[in-house]
């Protein structure tokens, strides 16, 4: 039976097709077929592991530093957002509603004549808030599950595969509708818990086959043969190897989650005012795009900036531990 | 060949149960199925019970799903929250959703795989740096964004498209929502055939192709896209069920009476029969475009074979 | 001389600086004659061929200099358009790995066949049943059924005979065989290599072969080209160079070579690797890893010298050839 070759939830997650997606800066694809290479003369110095070799090509890698240093402003901005701006995210002003850029307000006020740049700012704080509650629980559940049933093999192995499938076979904003249309609780945790209800699955799979692939490497195959246990084989074998691809699909995940619920608040179903959140106010300007297409525009740009920086992140990151680039 | 689909027939069972179940649980949390039923006001006690007796909604969870999914297979959906039947809904959403998906396709096959042939032979120039920044940025874009800002500049500050889709909703009108729900996927398109491309035009058959004296072309159309292109052709497959069932936002966006449109007011009015019905139909296109993609998977590249 | 390389230099630009492949390479087949070209990976010896058959991918390779001259013309100067139409019907070339070589997804009538539909303008048909011919001409059993299967349906040795028919199908003057039996069974590769020996004989034409394994080449070739770093080390009649060779090289690659009448004794290996194109040493490349070294040899890179106590058409690339002939 042919393994499926495509990354069935993109809808939630996941960039990972195909394997590279470099950002366009061009490997030396030519040093296999120059004889000679660095390899054969190369300095013979101790061996350094994967993690510290990706984090020195990572500090230099532009990308890397450029969308590290914006989700980190993101975090910051989000924990304390008085540190840029004074103003309430709920003091609004009909009479200035749709007003353009003006002296204190730089990105103008929005149909309801609020204004834009402080909603902006405190709209990260959903995103941030959901994008990192909703990988954390996404990468503890689907790692966990995927990497015992990849272990283990067997009956539980089977199982949660047909489960996987079944939530594969569900589109995500839709079973977003339906399930959290039902809820009346205007906080962050219901769209928190179903991105994790919906998410777990393809966190599962990519684990479980990097433990599958971890677990036939000669060393673990080794360590078996002298009798490790099947938790040290675990932690202390299979672990450090297999837990990259799932860092690197959390990280991307992280950011189509967070446009994920800004989806979801655009439909209407995510969060509810007076929540602030970008996908709300996009939301809520659509109406007014004719006149006031700033408010629009700002948390537009917002969220698609921070996606971004996820999304570039996690490219970075995947092209640092693949050694196949080395 | 024959053994294998029926095997995969069989797999598929339990996964449509189990997906149209989880749906079935779901829209019953969702909410009061008769609520709707008695007009704007509440029913009373008395007439609740009876219509609850009428739906057979009395009976528990499990025996609702098997009744319902006995009627589904002799054709009967169920009626929707205006007194039609929900297969009569469909007979007039599907077509405008196939309509929009195939335009999505559209855009995928020419544009996506033009864009990742082109960057892919000209990998680290110019134009693949452009272009993968491009692709970068529309995947990290959300899709109602997209369509909101195209909207704006198509269809409000230029006027070149009407804004929203008329209820007849011809290929015309669909071809910017269409290039809207294609988007992100065009975008995966493009990357997969670049990569594909770059990772076979280095590729031992290529280079034979090469020393057999066969002009570029030949070698670029016959020996690289037929290969490189396998991976796109059945990722173009999968996609069919995402695009449909992710369809809601941009109809949404445009104002198009598809599929989308029809859930998104079976939930606004709390009608179960509508959501599940229409979510039972998109599940079982998912799954069967999946068979599909396996299958296709065979015819275009020989190595393969189901035992 | 059907082929005539003279003085081909090539270099591969790459993050990490310039590899120098091919320093300067002359060598020259005649029609019916079959060259040995043989050396350690990164010798130089498939890129020298991959230039002359004008497959060389640019960037990052350059060819910087020489000329290769075909039926008396120089190929470099040539468009792409000219080049590629001496490419397989005029000269063809063989590959290492039949299996990465042949298109996975085309079968092997179709693959067969393009060479005549492509240089010839044959009809799909007749294109077909000169693939069938051809692969009868490599003693394929059942061609007629077999020639629409695909690559992964043959075994090793059959899918090598299929690439030899491809590069035999328009009966060029030379062929090129890069490693062709490396990748099989040690029982085919006696098979694969007589085949290839008899057509050769058989079409007269030129055959360079390119190998790493001295074993198979006392057979079939006329003359042997030594490389080491991207030039010729020794070059010379393949007797003369099994009787005594001229140079610390070749010796080091012949008494690697295990002997039954040796049984015993410890096997010979060359001390130290293969040098780093990127940084080719001075003098003589070789001298960091030949026993005979002196001081001359870490400054002066010795020119190919011809051996003149031969009789034969010999030359050695070392200040000391006399020593190494007669020690």
């Amino acid at each position: 039976m042919p393994e499926q070759h495509f990354d069935p939830d993109r809808a939630i997650a996941g960039t990972g097709m195909g394997g590279t997606m470099d950002l366009g800066v061009d490997e030396a694809e030519s040093l296999e077929k120059a004889p000679g290479g660095p390899e054969g003369t190369g300095p013979q110095g101790r061996p350094r592991s994967l993690w510290s070799d990706a984090w020195r090509d990572l500090r230099r890698n532009p990308v890397f530093v450029v969308s590290a240093l914006v989700i980190l402003f993101l975090v910051v901005i989000s924990l304390w957002p008085s540190l840029i701006t004074s103003g309430s995210p709920l003091t609004c002003d009909l009479a200035k509603a749709q007003e353009g850029s003006q002296p204190g307000h730089p990105f103008g006020f929005n149909g309801q004549g609020c204004d834009v740049y402080t909603r902006t700012v405190y709209g990260a704080r959903t995103s941030v808030a959901v994008g990192v509650l909703a990988t954390l629980g996404v990468a503890v559940l689907g790692s966990v599950l995927g990497a015992l049933a990849g272990f283990f093999g067997g009956v539980g192995d089977s199982v949660l595969s047909r489960i996987t499938d079944v939530f594969f076979a569900i589109p995500v904003v839709l079973g977003g509708l339906v399930l959290l249309s039902v809820i009346t609780s205007n906080t962050v945790w219901p769209v928190i818990g179903f991105i994790v209800l919906l998410g777990w699955p393809q966190l599962s799979r990519i684990a479980r086959g990097s433990v599958i692939t971890a677990k036939q490497n000669d060393y673990v195959q080794a360590a078996r043969a002298l009798g490790a246990s099947p938790s040290r084989l675990m932690l202390r074998h299979i672990a450090p190897n297999a837990i990259a691809p799932v860092i690197v699909v959390a990280t991307i995940a992280l950011g189509t989650y967070i446009s994920l619920e800004a989806t979801l608040s655009y439909l209407g179903v995510g969060l509810k005012p007076p929540s602030v959140s970008w996908g709300i106010d996009i939301s809520a300007a659509s109406p007014y795009i004719r006149n006031a297409p700033h408010a629009l525009l700002w948390p537009s740009g917002a969220l698609a900036v921070t996606v971004l920086a996820f999304i570039m992140l996690g490219d970075a990151v995947r092209d640092a531990l693949d050694p196949k680039l080395r | 060949m024959g053994r294998y689909v029926v095997r995969r027939l069989l797999q598929m069972i339990p996964v449509f149960v189990g997906a149209t179940l989880l749906i079935f649980l779901m829209v019953n949390v969702m909410g009061d199925p008769i609520a709707g039923l008695c007009g704007e006001r509440r029913c009373d006690p008395a007439t609740a019970a009876q219509l609850e007796k009428e739906f057979g909604l009395d009976k528990p969870v499990w025996q609702q799903y098997l009744t319902y999914m006995g009627n589904v297979f002799t054709g009967d959906f169920g009626t929707a929250f205006n007194g039609q039947e929900v297969t009569e809904l469909m007979a007039t959403a599907f077509p405008v959703t196939i309509r929009l998906t195939v335009i999505a396709i559209l855009f995928e096959i020419v544009v996506g795989i033009a864009l990742g042939v082109v960057t892919g032979l000209r990998r680290g120039r110019p134009v693949d740096t452009g272009v993968l920044l491009l692709t970068l940025v529309v995947i990290s874009v959300p899709t109602f964004v997209t369509g909101l800002l195209l909207q704006l500049l198509l269809g409000v500050k230029w006027g070149w498209i009407r804004p929203s889709v008329s209820s007849e909703a011809p290929f015309d009108e669909l071809i910017l929502p269409g290039l809207v729900l294609a988007s992100v996927s065009l975008a995966y398109v493009t990357r997969l055939t670049r990569t594909s491309i770059a990772e076979n035009r280095r590729s031992d058959y290529v280079r034979t192709a090469v020393a057999k004296g066969l002009p570029r072309h030949r070698v670029i159309t016959r020996h690289l896209l037929r290969t490189s292109l396998i991976p796109v052709v059945t990722f173009i497959g999968a996609d069919i069920g995402f695009l449909m069932g992710g369809a809601i936002v941009t109809e949404r966006i445009f104002n198009i009476h598809g599929v989308g449109y029809q859930i998104y007011q079976g939930i606004l009015r709390q009608n179960t029969q509508t959501v599940v019905g229409f979510v039972t139909v998109l599940v079982l296109v998912f799954l069967v475009a999946n068979l599909v993609v396996d299958l296709l998977y065979a015819v275009l590249d020989p190595r393969i074979r189901y035992a | 001389m059907l082929l005539d390389v003279h003085d081909l230099h090539v270099e591969f630009h790459t993050r990490d600086g310039v590899a120098r492949a091919v320093n300067g390479v002359s060598y020259g087949v005649d029609e019916g004659e079959t060259l040995a070209v043989l050396g350690e990976s990164g010798s130089g010896k498939s890129v020298t061929a991959q230039a002359i058959m004008g497959i060389l991918d640019v960037p990052p390779g350059r060819i910087t200099g020489g000329e290769v001259i075909f039926k008396g013309r120089d190929l470099l100067p040539l468009k792409e358009e000219q080049r590629r139409k001496v490419r397989g019907a005029e000269m063809a070339m063989i590959f290492q790995d039949a299996l990465s070589s042949l298109n996975p997804v085309l079968s092997v009538g179709d693959q067969l066949g393009e060479m005549f539909t492509v240089h010839r303008g044959m009809s799909k048909k007749d294109a077909r049943a000169k693939a069938v011919e051809l692969m009868d001409r490599v003693r394929i059993p059942a061609a007629r059924e077999r020639v629409r299967q695909y690559p992964h349906q043959f075994s090793g040795g059959m899918r090598q005979r299929i690439m030899i028919a491809m590069a035999l199908a328009l009966e060029p003057a030379l062929i090129i065989a890069d490693e062709p039996t490396t990748a099989l069974d040690v029982t085919v590769q006696a098979q694969v290599m007589e085949l290839l020996a008899e057509l050769q004989r058989e079409y007269r034409m030129g055959l360079i072969l390119i190998t790493h394994d001295l074993g198979v080449v006392a057979d079939v070739a006329d003359r042997i080209a030594v490389m080491y770093a991207g030039r010729i080390v020794e070059s010379a009649p393949v007797h003369d160079i099994y009787k005594a060779p001229a140079h610390p090289y070749t010796r080091g690659l012949l008494d690697s070579i295990p002997r039954l009448d040796q049984k015993g004794r410890e096997l010979y290996a060359i001390k130290g690797l293969p040098p780093n194109l990127m940084d080719i040493p001075p003098g003589c490349a070789f001298h960091p890893r030949c026993p005979m070294a002196r001081d001359v040899c870490r400054t002066d890179e010795p020119p190919l010298y011809e051996v003149t106590e031969s009789e034969t058409d010999r030359g050695s690339a070392c200040h000391f050839w006399r020593e190494c002939l007669h020690g």
